[in-house]
């Protein structure tokens, strides 16, 4: 515990406060016109307690102990993948919640990145990198799985992430770039089949992305109405609370997905760039601990927690602004939702641990 | 230690992390800097309407496809809540044009906070000086609209005006109650009659139309449509001839006329007086005209054919001789002498006059109550009152309209129960007369003596027989399975069908003799605690193949025979096309 928190790496914990505290300003400003500001900011405190308290248990355990359960943790992620879709609560037209009275609902999905990060570092750390495409399989079958569960929810947002995390981690574990680029020509393959088990109104968000124009009213609407958000804000934006499109409710789930717009309408061009300053020094300690790490474990640890949140602030903001397709993917510490903060708690606390056992180098 | 490459990858990383960063570093320079300011005046502009597409509510017809209630069109003015600006002005201004309370209208913005493209109505069916006065103000009144909205018609005014009902605002009991489950605030629903039991088939689905629309408030474009789909109409049971001869017939009286299909139950007409006009509702009725309709002595709302409930006097005895038969307590062949007077124990019951020696028919035809005293002492009230629910009177018959009374029969159960009495003989003799605690109302009546008319099917009244589909789709035609048999035998029914005959031919009900049309019947004159005796006529007619029954209730009326019966001859003559009755063409039903 001492060793802990005297090697606790500050400027990650300094990076996460921050966002924390933007994330709640974001909120509270969110919520005006959908009951007040104290509407969700309650509940989010509650959930960040939850978090802060799950990321320092995990930053005290030694993560070579808890990828040890590799196989309990993999085994519980499936059950409860396989729950939400048995006695799970659908809301916005996907069964993606488990009920749990006043702390909303918890979302397996979000917890199943974090256990596939551990689950697939610990077996490509005690194994050389696959070299051919059948050496893979393994690989595919342990991330396919917990995929193909959320999928069915559906939930495609969190099943690509899965995906970036597989690549993002083969990527880092050294597999051969050839090897990686046959992986994405087989997904490049499977894009027709993909395209047929999607939902209508995901055909459609794809088909807005290309055209925004064909849907003024549905899917093009939200991003229409999302990018008059972002843009009006200008340099400065119009004041936290000041926003008219979030006031007048133009966006539909501002608070969640689509609380990005709330910044860039409110806080501008400055409030867009501070936030990605600030994702930006997370990343950034979170690939300088992958590299101090002191196992490959470790490594891999840091390396998929790096890969997942670039992948979810990239596709987050992008959606807002029109560079990547509606897909129902938080923006991380900012958006409103328990199990996606939770889950970043649990980020953050690894790489904390994972920091403080590294190798006995000078930086 | 990582090895070399996997070092390389980690910078690889970094930097793909980088130019994701940057690339979206770079399109928010470009939204927000290099267009931020088209961005920026485009959310000024940014203005949405939700503008309403109201569902015109379905047309009502009578039974030969006349039209009783349709719409016409009519101005509403209404309120946009995110287009309202400077309230403290604009409402003070709005609240004395409309001539309504500002505090109302900030009520009514209030509960509509969570729809602010929604427009907020005001007030409906607006004059056409509040109108010009609005459109002329327009400048100063923003986010007040003008919309055209379908307002209700009755064509008749007060006719028929309970069975079809009037609308109102949906108020927050009803909002709250799971039988109005998906209605919303501000929704005119049916408060009574049919409008009211077919409101979800009569409403249809509003449409919306999102309008976007510039500072001005002139429309850019349409953004998306929903088309409303109109209510379904209905064809009603009731002949409006028929239903008109009831309601002159019935004139200034108060009271009710029940005219029903003896075979099928239809309802051809229901009247009850005083009454009310529903067009005052149409729009949303004003607080003193409400006070003045809900506060009349003579409760204009109060439907009496079916909502209240009556001693039902001598039509009882209908009753008392069919248990009589039925247990054999009497026959075709007994015979009474009355002479004024009926001893029982201790008590004396006095008749109205010596009917001499009377036989069945003669007792039944002159509505001896010697006679019936007789009867009803041998028979025994619980008896009686099987026969009466058997031809149910004391339940509510399941006619399509909300808010039916029961009624009351009672019998030795219900009077220790209630009471804490066991039953006495004098209770016997005051049952068979209708008096006591009997309560029916002209409904069941009605039914009732269609059931003996029909040969023993107990009717399901009802006031739909059709429901219309705009949209094209098949139209519904209701069939209402009789609410039930009574069993008599068929010397039972003879004898009691003959007395019938007999009231009208020779006996107390001669007034509604109709030549070329046999009618069977029963009057009533029924003493009740509240003034004169009631008046009643149940008849049916013809008499060996009925087709129409009817049911006439004037209150304080005195004398059946004198007052109800002639009710009912004009019913009948307006139903079978006979005598001057100048509405009456076509034949009967």
């Amino acid at each position: 515990m001492r060793r802990v928190l005297r090697h606790l790496d500050l400027p990650l914990l300094a990076a996460t406060v921050l966002l924390v505290a933007f994330g709640l300003v974001a909120l509270a400003s969110a919520a005006v016109p959908l009951g007040g500001p104290w509407a969700y900011v309650r509940t989010r405190l509650l959930h960040l307690a939850l978090a802060a308290g799950a990321m320092m248990a995990v930053a005290l355990v030694d993560y070579r102990r808890l990828a040890g359960l590799s196989r309990v943790l993999y085994a519980g992620m499936l059950v409860l993948l396989v729950a939400v879709l048995l006695v799970g609560v659908t809301r916005l037209g996907a069964q993606r919640w488990i009920p749990l009275g006043p702390l909303g609902g918890f979302q397996p999905s979000e917890l199943a990145k974090i256990v596939l990060i551990l689950t697939l570092a610990r077996s490509l750390s005690t194994q050389k990198p696959p070299s051919t495409l059948p050496g893979l399989l393994p690989v595919l079958a342990h991330v396919g799985i917990p995929m193909l569960l959320i999928l069915r929810q559906p939930d495609m947002g969190s099943a690509m992430v899965l995906g970036a995390i597989m690549l993002g981690m083969l990527f880092l574990a050294g597999v051969r770039l050839r090897l990686l680029a046959g992986l994405g020509g087989l997904g490049l393959m499977g894009a027709p089949f993909l395209w047929s088990v999607l939902r209508d109104y995901q055909r459609q968000r794809l088909l807005v992305f290309l055209d925004p124009g064909i849907d003024p009213l549905g899917a093009g609407y939200a991003l229409n109405q999302a990018k008059i958000a972002v843009g009006s804000g200008q340099v400065w934006g119009k004041g936290v609370f000041a926003g008219t499109q979030n006031l007048l409710r133009f966006i539909p789930e501002q608070h969640t997905d689509f609380i990005f717009t709330v910044i860039g309408e409110e806080m501008g061009f400055v409030g867009g760039v501070l936030l990605l300053l600030l994702f930006l020094v997370w990343i950034w300690r979170a690939l300088q601990i992958a590299y101090t790490a002191a196992d490959r474990l470790g490594m891999l640890i840091a390396g998929g927690i790096a890969t997942m949140t670039v992948f979810h602030v990239f596709v987050n903001m992008g959606m807002t602004v029109g560079l990547m397709p509606i897909t129902g993917i938080p923006l991380p510490f900012i958006s409103y939702g328990g199990s996606s903060l939770l889950t970043m708690g649990v980020a953050t606390g690894l790489l904390l641990g994972i920091g403080a056992r590294r190798r006995k180098i000078l930086l | 230690m990582p090895s070399e490459p996997i070092s390389r990858r980690l910078a690889a990383f970094a930097v793909i992390s980088v130019l994701l960063f940057a690339l979206l570093l770079g399109r928010l320079w470009q939204m927000q800097v290099l267009q931020g300011s088209r961005f920026r005046q485009l959310s000024e502009e940014n203005r949405l309407r939700d503008l309403r597409l109201p569902a015109p509510r379905g047309i009502l017809y009578d039974r030969k496809g006349r039209p009783l209630v349709t719409n016409r069109a009519a101005f509403t003015v209404s309120l946009l809540p995110m287009e309202l600006r400077r309230p403290q002005q604009v409402l003070p201004r709005l609240a004395a044009i409309l001539d309504i309370a500002p505090a109302e209208i900030q009520q009514r913005l209030e509960q509509a906070r969570r729809r602010p493209f929604e427009p907020v109505r005001l007030l409906r069916d607006a004059p056409k000086r509040v109108v010009a006065m609005v459109e002329e103000n327009r400048l100063d009144l923003p986010g007040v609209i003008i919309e055209v909205e379908p307002v209700r018609h009755y064509l008749y005014g007060s006719l028929a005006a309970h069975a079809l009902g009037y609308l109102g605002e949906i108020d927050a009991a009803e909002l709250a109650s799971p039988a109005w489950e998906g209605y919303r605030m501000g929704d005119l629903i049916g408060k009574a009659g049919v409008e009211r039991t077919y409101d979800r088939e009569l409403r249809g689905h509003d449409g919306r139309l999102r309008v976007e629309v510039d500072a001005r408030g002139r429309a850019l474009g349409i953004l998306g449509r929903d088309p409303a789909h109109p209510g379904k109409s209905l064809v009603l049971t009731i002949d409006l001839d028929i239903q008109r001869a009831a309601e002159v017939a019935l004139g200034e009286m108060a009271g009710a006329v029940v005219v029903l299909d003896a075979r099928s139950g239809e309802v051809l007409a229901i009247a009850s007086h005083p009454t009310f006009d529903p067009n005052a509702f149409a729009a949303g009725i004003s607080p003193q005209a409400w006070a003045r309709l809900a506060t009349d002595r003579g409760l204009p709302l109060l439907s009496r054919a079916v909502d209240s409930t009556y001693e039902p006097g001598s039509v009882f005895k209908v009753v008392t001789p069919a248990a009589a038969l039925a247990r054999g307590t009497a026959t075709r062949a007994t015979r009474v002498t009355c002479n004024g007077i009926f001893r029982l124990g201790g008590w004396v019951f006095r008749d109205l006059k010596a009917h001499g020696t009377v036989d069945f028919v003669a007792g039944v035809a002159q509505s001896c109550n010697v006679f019936f005293w007789t009867l009803g002492t041998r028979t025994g009230g619980d008896a009686m009152a099987e026969m009466a629910r058997a031809l149910g009177l004391g339940e509510r018959t399941g006619i399509d309209l909300p808010s039916e009374s029961p009624g009351l029969i009672p019998d030795s159960a219900w009077k220790q129960r209630t009471q804490g009495e066991p039953w006495y003989p004098g209770d016997d003799a005051n049952m068979a007369i209708g008096q006591g605690w009997v309560n029916v109302t002209p409904l069941q009546v009605a039914r009732m003596i269609a059931a003996i008319g029909n040969g023993g099917t107990l009717v399901r009244p009802h006031l739909v027989r059709q429901v219309l589909d705009p949209d094209g789709g098949p139209s519904r035609t209701l069939s209402m399975p009789p609410g039930g048999r009574v069993a008599f035998r068929p010397d039972v029914l003879d004898t009691l069908q003959e007395a019938l005959e007999a009231v009208v031919q020779r006996g107390t009900g001669r007034a509604v003799a109709i030549p070329g049309l046999t009618v069977a019947g029963k009057t009533g004159s029924a003493e009740n605690p509240r003034g004169q005796p009631h008046a009643w006529f149940a008849a049916y007619a013809p008499a060996a193949a009925p087709r129409v029954a009817v049911a006439v209730l004037v209150e304080h009326g005195r004398r059946g025979g004198l007052v109800a019966a002639p009710i009912a001859k004009a019913v009948l003559q307006a139903a079978f096309g006979i005598g001057a009755v100048p509405q009456a063409q076509g034949g009967a039903p």
